[in-house]
């Protein structure tokens, strides 16, 4: 169920077909609902009455293959890197990440831990990052509204980045997780 | 009721000593060639047939791992901590897998975290927490873990100043409000 | 031969978009009785056009590429054999004796051709979810299929335009008057074929992620969303036809497809979930029941 290709590279259409697609897929993101840290929790309000983000068309996928946003939500360990990487590999294209939370930027609280990875974006690449510890669901919509305006604006580019630059994540990737064992193309 | 248990364990155990007693509590501390064997007793003449815990204690001023096994007597509602102090080189404990299977996850993880090696256990030196952890054990107090991460996980730069002004400015304008230049022009 | 086509594709363009509207309502309508303000009603438009563009990667085998494929095309031969508006030459309609029978085994061609698909794509949560949509697909068709009957032995008729025709004098000659019990075991087994909630055992998404689509992303999602949106406005078209006298005029069409559509979504947004077992006895026993109540009637 793997491919053995290195994937392809991400051509451009065209220009206004582009901007309608933008449109739909800035008002249309669906989360995977995988919550990695304890910012997980602050996801669940705003699905709820209170903050309700059906509104602007987010809504939570259960499989990552429906999905178009990854949320790390907090302190990532090495052992959830693996997982997550696979994750967002499995989402298909366009794709894009937002972290949560001063774990994700720094390391926060987890700075001097012997297992949670302190920049992020060595080693996948992060559209939006949300910062506090943790963010309140005001924050993460407005993280969420920040997207938004990127996918608009069609600067919102980590997945072409990711495939571009693969090597260089890998071999990131490959320095902290010491049993790799994942396949090196999965999605 | 504990008093029972204590006389028990004092007749049968002449050498252990008190750590501390409550009116359903027992903490005491028994030689290290003692301890699987006060653990046994404890479970099939006492009645303490639940393993709540193996906790492991790094006193490397004593050159010593302090090992406390927990016990739970579920019908008299009453605990018994069993501790003993193993040397810190080369540290052997015996296994107590083969009375509760569920002591099997503990001592794999004591493994992986301290170091301490349960011969007897069938799984042990199998992957828990840590996959592939090659350096030594993380949770020995000699562990340097903030040297550790840095060099793993590395940082993020540091600003190179600390006023907001230069990063969030422009996009958030409300330096450039007449108030906030006015503050500048008193300085 | 020209204005077959165009009647064909009118029918399917309309069926489509109402449905897909209707999707925003009842999306609007559930956020309203959770208190929430819900999303627009254009979202499953956007939905739509987002999973359309998305690329996909994925390869699990010629089923899984086929299924979308079979559940948009038993979707759209459902519609094209219900009248649609009665006595109005605008909609294609393959109508001939005993198209009842027919109609009622292809029904069910779309929910197969998904679970073929489904199977192939290996993932667990698909699998369950598939012996689940079976064993409930059995067990529902059965009520169905004997209420249909004692409709159609009732009207000694076996077309649907016959059916129709013999209720068009008045509201109290139509069928959920004259055939009450059997209307209330069809329009309880109409839960379960819109995947309503006290038997969504198939979707179930707290249970079996989402089952079985699991695998299915971008343009394969895409078609399976438009298959499903035809699919609803063709049971809805159907049970309209059957048991509501059918629709004179668009409007009639779209205010009582509207509100069936709306009991279901009301009585999904109040109930929990049914474990797998009380959905399929609830199913045997109390719809079942109903319908042969009925049948018993028309037969003496």
């Amino acid at each position: 169920m793997y491919c053995n290709q290195p994937p392809k590279k991400p051509g451009d259409k065209k220009e206004v077909l582009q901007k309608i697609t933008n449109m739909a897929r800035a008002n249309s993101l669906w989360v995977t609902a995988y919550g990695t840290g304890c910012g997980s929790i602050e996801l669940r309000p705003l699905g709820t009455s209170r903050f309700d983000m059906e509104r602007f068309g987010i809504a939570m996928r259960p499989t990552p293959r429906q999905a178009d946003v990854l949320i790390i939500s907090g302190y990532l360990a090495t052992k959830t890197l693996k997982r997550v990487i696979r994750v967002y590999e499995q989402i298909q294209d366009p794709k894009y990440i937002m972290a949560l939370g001063s774990c994700t930027i720094n390391g926060g609280m987890y700075f001097d831990s012997y297992n949670t990875l302190n920049v992020l974006d060595k080693y996948l690449p992060v559209d939006v990052y949300v910062m506090g510890c943790m963010p309140r669901p005001e924050a993460i919509i407005d993280g969420f509204s920040l997207l938004m305006k990127k996918i608009k604006e069609g600067r919102a580019v980590g997945w072409k980045h990711y495939r571009e630059n693969l090597d260089y994540y890998r071999e990131n990737q490959k320095q902290i997780i010491k049993n790799w064992d994942l396949p090196d193309y999965n999605w | 009721m504990i008093d029972k248990v204590k006389k028990e364990l004092e007749i049968r155990f002449p050498l252990l000593k008190l750590v501390r007693e409550q009116h359903n509590y027992l903490h005491i501390k028994v030689d290290k060639a003692a301890a699987a064997d006060a653990v046994l007793t404890a479970k099939t003449s006492l009645g303490f047939t639940t393993l709540q815990l193996i906790s492991a204690v790094d006193r490397i001023e004593n050159g010593a791992f302090q090992l406390t096994w927990i016990l739970e007597n579920y019908d008299e509602q009453e605990i018994l901590l069993i501790s003993a102090y193993f040397p810190r080189k080369n540290c052997v404990v015996p296994s107590l897998s083969q009375i509760w299977p569920a002591a099997s996850a503990f001592e794999r993880e004591l493994f992986e975290m301290f170091g301490i090696s349960f011969p007897g256990n069938p799984r042990e030196g199998e992957d828990f927490l840590l996959e592939g952890w090659k350096d030594m054990p993380p949770m020995r107090r000699d562990f340097e873990t903030e040297e550790y991460a840095r060099r793993t996980f590395g940082e993020r730069q540091p600003r190179e100043h600390t006023d907001p002004r230069q990063y969030i400015g422009d996009v958030v304008g409300e330096w450039n409000t007449p108030m906030g230049r006015n503050r500048e022009e008193e300085k | 031969m020209l204005s077959n086509i165009m009647s064909i594709l009118l029918t399917v363009v309309t069926a489509l978009v109402w449905g897909l509207l209707l999707g925003g309502i009842s999306r609007n309508v559930t956020a309203k009785i959770h208190g929430r303000v819900g999303p627009r009603v254009t979202q499953n438009f956007i939905d739509l056009w987002k999973l359309f563009r998305k690329t996909s990667s994925i390869h699990h085998g010629g089923m899984f590429w086929m299924a979308p494929l079979f559940r948009i095309t038993g979707a759209i031969a459902v519609l094209l054999m219900v009248p649609v508006v009665v006595g109005h030459n605008i909609n294609y309609n393959m109508s001939f004796a005993g198209d009842i029978f027919l109609l009622l085994y292809i029904m069910f061609f779309g929910c197969l051709g998904m679970a073929l698909g489904a199977g192939n794509s290996g993932h667990p949560y698909s699998v369950v979810a598939i012996s689940r949509g079976l064993a409930q697909m059995s067990s529902y068709e059965l009520s169905f299929s004997i209420a249909v009957v004692a409709v159609a032995v009732g009207l000694h008729t076996l077309r649907i335009e016959g059916i129709v025709a013999a209720q068009q004098a008045g509201v109290s000659s139509w069928n959920i008057f004259r055939f009450p019990f059997a209307s209330a075991g069809a329009l309880i087994a109409f839960l379960p074929m819109q995947m309503a909630y006290p038997f969504s055992i198939v979707l179930a998404p707290q249970e079996i992620p989402i089952g079985p689509p699991t695998e299915y992303s971008s343009r394969f999602l895409s078609f399976m969303f438009s298959g499903r949106a035809l699919f609803s406005v063709a049971k809805l078209l159907l049970f309209v036809n059957l048991f509501f006298g059918g629709a004179s005029s668009w409007m009639a069409l779209f205010v009582k497809t509207f509100l069936l559509y709306m009991y279901a979504i009301v009585v999904s947004s109040v109930f929990p979930r049914f474990r797998t077992e009380q959905s399929i006895k609830f199913l045997w026993l109390v719809p079942t029941t109903l319908a042969l109540v009925d049948l018993v009637r028309v037969m003496l």
